[in-house]
């Protein structure tokens, strides 16, 4: 069985980071030093993966304030407003509000590849897509449309997101569904998202990952989600290793390769190997390849502990390749 | 100290924080720049705390606080006293704004009292009135803290527990009769292992305790979290309900709900002032659900008042107490 590592999304700011967004917000600095100032820290957090040995990396979208966000400023007819606490995080997004049908004045991730692909070498980029189904569920919408009707659209432009991310040389197109994870998400939700995936990732299916953390999704919902032709699932185990556990053995992955979401993004202690590989012993029978990822994005810790997540997450790949039998699949191999 | 007896209906209180009156946030910074000694920081609060205390008793709330003037943050005043935490690291709130959040690195363990001393001093100015002895909750301290000690939550939570205890009995031995300590972090994340988490370490906290026991929870899914909080060992849920619409009273009604009631009926988040019509008609609602009596409501404020303009603040403390006086004649 082929192991390998990466981050699920993005990482905190650095302190210089930090100060230059501040700067200029302030109207201190000028644009083009806050650009430079950004794409330092994601030259950073790309070369801290690298020495993971992780062959698919992100850019780290240091600039994003939230997921929604950089779309939100991409698109016409949707804006901002005020603050909603970002699942169960002390962390709170700006709820994006529709008030109309979104049109795309420009992409966002294709440039971020073409930028940062040769920082990233001999590793590949990916590129994170906030799911339709959370976006549409979890704005304000304005726009006259169901729900439903405005995921679809909202599917619709990140599907041109997506085939322009690999044409500029992304290797992966990973769509977050955090939403599904959540106590409010039903069945209808998951069989929507699945439906409005399947549209996002057409014809690049192979390079295609779902994503779902904060909380293990009801069976149910992940049943219906699993319809996806996307070929990588990923799961939250952290949170609620029990439940995680429960919906593995029972749920399972279906005929998608797992990505077990076994490093814990919102902590900062050391991950213990043994956790990750009783996850990697419910999953390795049946498949020839298994992906080890953050819990979720690594951006709710403190920036140097993000960094020791990517070096555990390296390490743990490693030892549990070693000791199992397992082919790590690095940048060196 | 003068008698004071607290309605046997409708008692009106607060959750705890009232906005910082100058020079409150100067002297929290100084302590923490070390400028001021714990002990010299301890006696210059003392002014912003009685005119807290002032606000409060003028107008009409029964069962009072210090308005927490010594705690900037819920989290971090305690991580700052406690044993075994170090000053946080920054990690995002929102955008671009930042918190540092307190890191737990060695064995915790209590050193010194934390709110004793204000709560002492609140208690002497009262004019007789009790003052809740409030603290944060362990389940909180250990959400909105990072662990590189413990890894283990289960063992983290109860040595948490084990110190509030040890805080709480020195303000019972002093004489406080109403502890309430605050979760919000549980209603963030209302799922039935996490509240059987809690109640182990709420036993730790209450048992055996000569006091009431409160336990103070508001917003995110109140309603999901409710089946798995009845059986807790506490007297009284002060729960926030105005800013939700309350839409929880029909679940409170349902699960067959039968401790006290801390009934939240303004809202913290609104500079706009409930009339007392309005917060009379949230009591008669309550009341003609028919399903507590007016003995066991107790009538508050949906959360801390912090964030408010003390003039608002005031105002909406004035009209809750009239409005619990209205109710009094009536239920
Ligand atoms: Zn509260």
């Amino acid at each position: 069985m082929k192991i390998w590592g990466m981050v699920l999304g993005g990482f905190p700011r650095s302190r210089y980071a930090r100060y230059a967004l501040r700067d200029r917000e302030r109207g201190v600095i000028p644009f083009k030093d806050d650009v430079e100032a950004i794409d330092r820290a994601s030259v950073q957090v790309i070369g801290a993966q690298l020495a993971a040995g992780l062959p698919v990396v992100v850019d780290g979208m240091i600039d994003w304030h939230d997921i929604f966000r950089p779309f939100v400023d991409a698109w016409r007819n949707v804006t901002v407003d005020g603050l909603l606490r970002y699942f169960d995080n002390n962390f709170f997004y700006r709820i994006p509000v529709f008030t109309g049908e979104p049109d795309p004045r420009e992409y966002v991730t294709p440039r971020r590849v073409l930028r940062f692909k040769e920082v990233a070498d001999p590793a590949t980029l990916k590129v994170v897509l906030p799911g339709p189904v959370s976006f549409a569920f979890m704005a304000k919408n304005n726009s006259g449309l169901s729900n439903e009707e405005l995921a679809e659209k909202i599917a619709y432009i990140l599907r041109d997101e997506a085939k322009k991310a690999i044409e500029a040389g992304a290797s992966l197109v990973q769509v977050d569904e955090p939403f599904l994870a959540d106590i409010d998400a039903t069945r209808d939700h998951a069989r929507l998202a699945a439906e409005l995936v399947n549209k996002i990732v057409e014809g690049i299916e192979d390079k295609a990952i779902v994503s779902v953390y904060f909380n293990v999704p009801e069976p149910s919902v992940f049943e219906e989600l699993l319809n996806t032709k996307a070929r990588y699932m990923m799961v939250d185990v952290v949170d609620a290793p029990g439940r995680a556990e429960k919906l593995i053995r029972g749920t399972g992955f279906g005929s998608h390769t797992p990505v077990i979401g076994a490093i814990d993004a919102r902590r900062i202690i050391d991950d213990k190997p043994s956790f990750v590989e009783k996850f990697l012993k419910m999953v390795d029978a049946g498949v020839d390849e298994v992906v080890v990822t953050t819990s979720t994005w690594l951006d709710l810790i403190p920036f140097r502990y993000a960094l020791r997540k990517v070096y555990v997450l390296g390490r743990i790949v490693e030892e549990l390749a070693e000791k199992n039998g397992y082919e790590a699949y690095t940048i060196w191999r | 100290m003068a008698g004071y007896e607290v309605p046997r209906k409708f008692p009106t209180t607060v959750v705890g924080s009232y906005p910082k009156i100058p020079p409150a946030m100067e002297l929290i910074k100084k302590r923490r720049s070390g400028e001021l000694s714990e002990e010299e920081f301890r006696k210059l609060i003392k002014g912003p705390i009685s005119e807290a205390v002032k606000d409060q008793i003028e107008a009409g709330i029964d069962i009072i606080s210090d308005g927490e003037q010594s705690r900037e943050d819920m989290v971090v005043y305690f991580a700052e006293r406690v044993q075994g935490y170090r000053p946080g690291d920054w990690v995002r709130i929102f955008d671009n704004v930042y918190f540092r959040k307190p890191i737990i690195v060695g064995e915790l363990k209590w050193t010194r009292e934390m709110i004793v001393e204000d709560w002492v001093y609140a208690t002497s100015i009262s004019m007789g009135r009790p003052v809740k002895g409030i603290i944060t909750g362990p389940y909180t301290m250990m959400e909105w803290s990072f662990d590189l000690k413990y890894g283990d939550r289960r063992e983290l939570i109860i040595e948490l527990a084990k110190i509030i205890r040890r805080e709480i009995d020195e303000l019972v031995a002093r004489g406080a009769r109403y502890i309430q300590v605050d979760e919000p972090a549980l209603s963030t994340r209302p799922w039935r292992e996490e509240a059987e988490l809690l109640k182990e370490a709420l036993d730790v906290i209450f048992k055996g305790l000569d006091a009431k026991r409160i336990v103070h929870i508001c917003y995110g899914r109140l309603e999901k979290i409710i089946p798995y909080i009845l059986d807790y060992p506490v007297d009284q849920f002060d729960l926030e309900l105005k800013n939700s619409n309350f839409r929880l009273l029909p679940y409170l009604k349902e699960y067959g709900y039968d401790k006290e009631l801390g009934y939240g009926v303004v809202d913290v988040h609104s500079l706009q002032i409930e009339t007392v019509e309005e917060i009379k008609g949230y009591i008669d609602m309550l009341m003609k659900m028919d399903f507590i009596g007016p003995e066991k409501v107790y009538v508050d404020p949906d959360c801390g008042l912090k964030r408010l303009p003390r003039s608002v603040a005031k105002a909406k403390m004035r009209n809750l107490a009239e409005a619990a006086k209205l109710a009094r004649e009536e239920w």
